[in-house]
């Protein structure tokens, strides 16, 4: 069977190799391949790039993954999806420490020594699911299950949702930290005012000329950071003429505030009534060129603007030169944020600010405020919607009550992300059986019976629509970029499984044999659409663009003019903040926020996260407590003396940091150190400052409270060195003179 | 030399970064990035607080002013790339060396650690490796192998991710062209997400960097000292109401 080669067949079938590794053959240059091929047609040496999705946060920008003999090396964003344009921020950068995380965990285990106890023994995985479905079959009613969800993939809350119907369970709770300090359950409710749907809607910052941010830390985590990062760069110096301006109201000087062309640190709470004092002003003086204001006097009749002036601790003259600043704008858009929504009044504050967009009439217009188009992707958008606290505090009274005999957990981490004094760490533990489907064991997961750890996001299937959306219909795609390195399994197919072996409504309603047939099927709905930005002939060849692009979107754009036909114009109400605490006890505000890198403490675990710097005080590694430089004198505490916060509700003790940008009646602790367990990187380090909030909520919107407790400072006269990258020579600050 | 000047493609590039510091947010994006595309260890808490931290990019942030009209500027500072390096003649084993493309190189296996680079760089973006960096299985499965892991007692810095400009330059090679204007991006600007960083040929006057290095706004960082980096900063502004 020998055969001369000739010369010329050698070069065809090197050439034919160059095209089938995706390299476009060369001139002048020819690789030779190695009669063994390695699997999945890995060429060694040769890096071969996969599109996701990324799942470190809500967002769902699209990344690709370089991935060289089968190991991922490297995540980049995505050049062609619409929302980060090839952007990827810290959080999505570090991806990879979580596929290769020496802390997750590697099979299905079952806790032996009893709850709590920590002691794990390996489960086999249908032994896992039996015991599952067995304690399913045996619930006296199905409405004793409940489903715990925090970040979790559209197609996965699909799927969830439908198991849990069949099984007439009540559906799934969806609850976690980020999405709380962005206030997304109470955007939604306000697209829902004036929009008349749950739609979160896209603020055209790019196009903007005049952005006042009420609290939105835009360029840090709230909503979509890299888009608005991406946005907020083209504003800058964009090809779209002028260097915009941007106003930031906000306590403390965040990461956006210290991008601010201004910032104004308004008395917490009062951040609707400055919005109420320019919006008065501008139907009043009849700012602007909008023409007649008075179709919009009604919902200003409540408002004194010298009132607003007086409580928001801002001067009419600087409320009058923000309004005459935001209506002469071409392009000017207010942006209400995720600090507003913290506060007990958080509906009717961002409800204030919304309605200058309305005055400028900027909604719908360029620079101003969009919905997404969803084009044809309505089937793909059965999906989670954040909850609001409150009926997190109905799950957790009817856990304590007993009336809750299965508790199913999957990517959320209450015991850690939840204030302590609303007691879930005593409500789980009167629950009789506990599965939790999370890959690392975290605080929640060690009150559980079984852990059956999903994959890591770079190992599985999934799709996930972004909310808010992009300036085109899109979804993002997300695939398995590598095997599975342990033996862990999608919990998308752990569910389809246990429907099947529960068999009847559940098995009808969840045909599906695995995961990727049910992507398949539902990823294929679209195509076909004259709107995509791909094509192919067949539904296979759709499936593998799907991939290959990482999801589906638009080839054009399309930003959609949102509604406001169902918009009844009312008194904008004027809603006094409340904050738990006796204000002679307690003299300062509590403000914890979400860290730029540990998010809100679901990137704890990850090196890489954790030895990043925070932008604003330079420290890493720990808990810290900003003081402006005036109260830290008087309580004759310097930096990194250990201070003690004190709330009515618990303390902690931390390092403080003399922060120059912070209101001398607030006091400021990120959030995301303090777990207990989560692995080595996580563990004993610093302190949670869930421990001091208040768990109270805005009445009008159920949403928690976050930013409504008061605390107050004990010195320690201990001394705690932070790790921090600026030297501390220069009087605790370096500065450029 | 001349051996040089045929490995490289173009006769002679002089790779530059310029940094809008008018888009810059401080979002620690690119340090991230940087971490992973060039196998950088992670210190530690208790080594970082002695300040033996690793980042070969890192962002710089400056007070000014007093509450309430307090400001805070960030600046990435990353190796400079001077043409008139004062770490390259310090250097007894020739570790540091100049480039033929304007980069200032590090040759780990040559290194003796004797730190002087480090001490006459007056950007102190030189970090030096004084333990056996620790990767905790299997997080060693992310290296980047296209990068030497640097061991203990070697001096190391940002390289403007010269295995990325190889790969282009190679790739144009093999096409019979050269490398285009942003077709070459070190990690850090690949993933900045406002747009603050730019990387391209100084000595291509077309080139969107030797556009920003032209702006009024442009400046060096410790320009009196005449070491003429390869880093450009574009300063930020301020709009009024």
């Amino acid at each position: 069977m020998t055969k001369k080669l000739s010369r010329r067949d050698f070069f065809k079938i090197t050439a034919g190799a160059a095209a089938t590794t995706g390299l476009k053959a060369a001139i002048g240059r020819n690789i030779l391949e190695p009669f063994v091929r390695a699997p999945e047609n890995e060429l060694p040496g040769q890096a071969t790039w996969y599109a996701s999705t990324c799942r470190q946060c809500p967002a769902g920008c699209g990344i690709i993954v370089r991935v060289i003999n089968g190991r991922a090396k490297k995540i980049e964003g995505n050049p062609l999806h619409p929302l980060n344009r090839g952007k990827l921020c810290a959080r999505g950068q570090a991806g990879l420490q979580e596929l290769y995380n020496p802390d997750r965990l590697r099979n299905a285990v079952r806790q032996s020594g009893g709850r709590g106890s920590r002691q794990f023994e390996p489960l086999y995985w249908p032994e896992g699911i039996d015991l599952l479905a067995e304690k399913i079959n045996s619930l006296s009613s199905p409405d004793r299950l409940a489903f715990l969800g925090g970040l979790i993939p559209d197609h996965l809350y699909h799927l969830t949702a439908r198991l849990l119907e069949a099984l007439g369970a009540p559906p799934p709770v969806i609850f976690d930290l980020h999405s709380a300090l962005e206030g997304r359950n109470t955007a939604v409710k306000l697209s829902q005012t004036f929009f008349g749907e749950a739609e979160l809607p896209v603020y055209d910052l790019a196009h903007a000329s005049v952005i006042l941010s009420f609290g939105a830390n835009f360029l840090e985590t709230w909503m979509s950071p890299v888009a608005q990062s991406r946005a907020y760069g083209l504003m800058r110096q964009g090809p779209f003429g002028g260097r915009g301006l941007l106003v930031h109201f906000e306590p403390r000087l965040s990461g956006t505030a210290a991008s601010a062309d201004e910032w104004i640190p308004v008395r917490p709470g009062t951040e609707g009534y400055v919005a109420l004092g320019i919006g008065r002003l501008i139907v009043e003086e009849r700012l602007g060129h909008v023409g007649s204001h008075r179709d919009n006097a009604l919902l200003y009749q409540n408002v004194d603007v010298r009132e607003m002036a007086a409580a928001s601790e801002i001067p009419v003259e600087m409320l009058r030169r923000l309004a005459i600043a935001f209506a002469d704008a071409d392009r000017a858009v207010a942006v209400p944020g995720g600090y507003l929504a913290g506060q007990r009044n958080g509906l009717a504050s961002m409800m204030a600010v919304q309605a200058l967009n309305m005055l400028v009439a900027q909604i719908g217009r360029v620079g101003g405020v969009f919905l997404s188009d969803p084009g044809p992707t309505a089937s793909l958008r059965m999906r989670s919607q954040v909850d609001t606290f409150d009926r997190m505090l109905d799950l957790i009274e009817r856990m304590q009550a007993g009336k809750v005999d299965l508790l199913l957990v999957n990517g959320a981490n209450p015991i850690f992300e939840l204030p302590a004094a609303a007691g879930f760490t005593e409500a789980i533990q009167r629950v009789p059986f506990v599965v939790s489907f999370n890959p690392f064991v975290d605080e929640t997961s060690v009150w559980s019976d079984l852990i059956l750890p999903d994959h890591s996001y770079l190992e599985a299937s999934g799709y996930q629509v972004p909310m808010p959306g992009s300036d085109r219909p899109v979804v993002s795609s997300q695939q398995p970029v590598v095997r599975p390195l342990y033996d862990t399994r999608s919990t998308a197919d752990v569910l389809l499984e246990l429907a099947a072996r529960l068999g009847g409504l559940a098995a009808e309603s969840l045909p599906w044999q695995d995961d990727v047939s049910f992507l398949q099927e539902t990823a294929t709905e679209l195509h076909g659409s004259s709107l995509s930005a791909y094509d192919s002939e067949t539904r296979a060849g759709f499936w593998a663009l799907w991939r290959q692009y990482g999801g589906w979107w638009s080839e054009k754009e399309i930003r959609r003019e949102p509604d406001m036909i169902g918009f009844v114009p009312q008194p904008l109400r004027v809603l006094e903040p409340e904050f738990e605490g006796d204000p002679q006890d307690y003299p300062y505000y509590l403000y914890i926020y979400p860290s730029i890198t540990l998010s809100d403490g679901r990137g704890a675990n990850l090196p890489w996260l954790q030895e990043t710097a925070d932008p604003m005080t330079t420290a890493r590694w720990g808990t810290w407590v900003e003081l402006n430089p005036e109260v830290a004198r008087s309580l004759g505490v310097g930096d990194n003396d250990v201070v003690r916060v004190v709330s009515p509700y618990g303390e902690l003790e931390a390092s403080a940091v003399i922060y120059p940008g912070i209101r001398p009646d607030v006091v400021a602790i990120p959030v995301g150190q303090g777990h207990g367990d989560y692995g080595r990187f996580a563990e004993r380090r610093g302190s949670n400052p869930l421990a001091l909030v208040a768990p109270v909520t805005d009445p009008e919107s159920g949403a928690l409270a976050w930013g409504a407790t008061r605390v107050r400072i004990e010195p320690t006269g201990k001394k705690q060195e932070l790790a921090r990258l600026e030297s501390l020579d220069g009087a605790g600050r370096e500065t450029l003179d | 030399m001349a051996q040089d000047e045929k490995l490289s493609i173009e006769n002679n590039p002089r790779w530059a970064l310029a940094v809008d510091l008018d888009r810059c947010t401080g979002c620690q994006a690119c340090v991230v990035a940087c971490h992973a595309e060039n196998n950088v260890p992670v210190a530690g808490e208790r080594q970082a607080a002695y300040g033996r931290w690793m980042h070969w990019i890192i962002i710089q942030r400056y007070w000014e002013g007093e509450y309430p009209n307090v400001k805070a500027r960030f600046m990435p500072v990353m190796c400079q790339q001077c043409s008139e390096a004062p770490c390259e003649p310090v250097c007894p084993v020739f570790a540091t060396y100049h480039n033929p493309e304007g980069l200032n190189a590090q040759i780990y296996n040559r290194c003796i650690g004797t730190r002087f680079c480090g001490t006459a760089c007056p950007y102190k973006v030189r970090t030096f490796n004084w333990f056996r960096p620790e990767f905790p299985e299997p997080l060693a499965e992310q290296f980047n192998p296209d990068v030497t892991v640097r061991s203990r007692g070697v001096i190391e810095k940002c390289t403007f991710c010269i295995q990325r400009i190889r790969r282009v330059e190679i790739e144009a090679r093999a096409q019979g062209r050269s490398p285009q204007d942003g077709e070459i991006q070190p990690a850090c600007v690949q993933t900045c997400p406002p747009g603050a960083l730019v990387f391209g040929d100084l000595n291509d006057p077309n080139s969107q960097v030797s556009q920003m290095a032209r702006s009024h706004r442009a400046f060096r960082l410790l320009d009196e000292l005449g070491t003429d980096p390869g880093v450009i900063y574009l300063k930020g502004g301020e709009t009024n109401v």
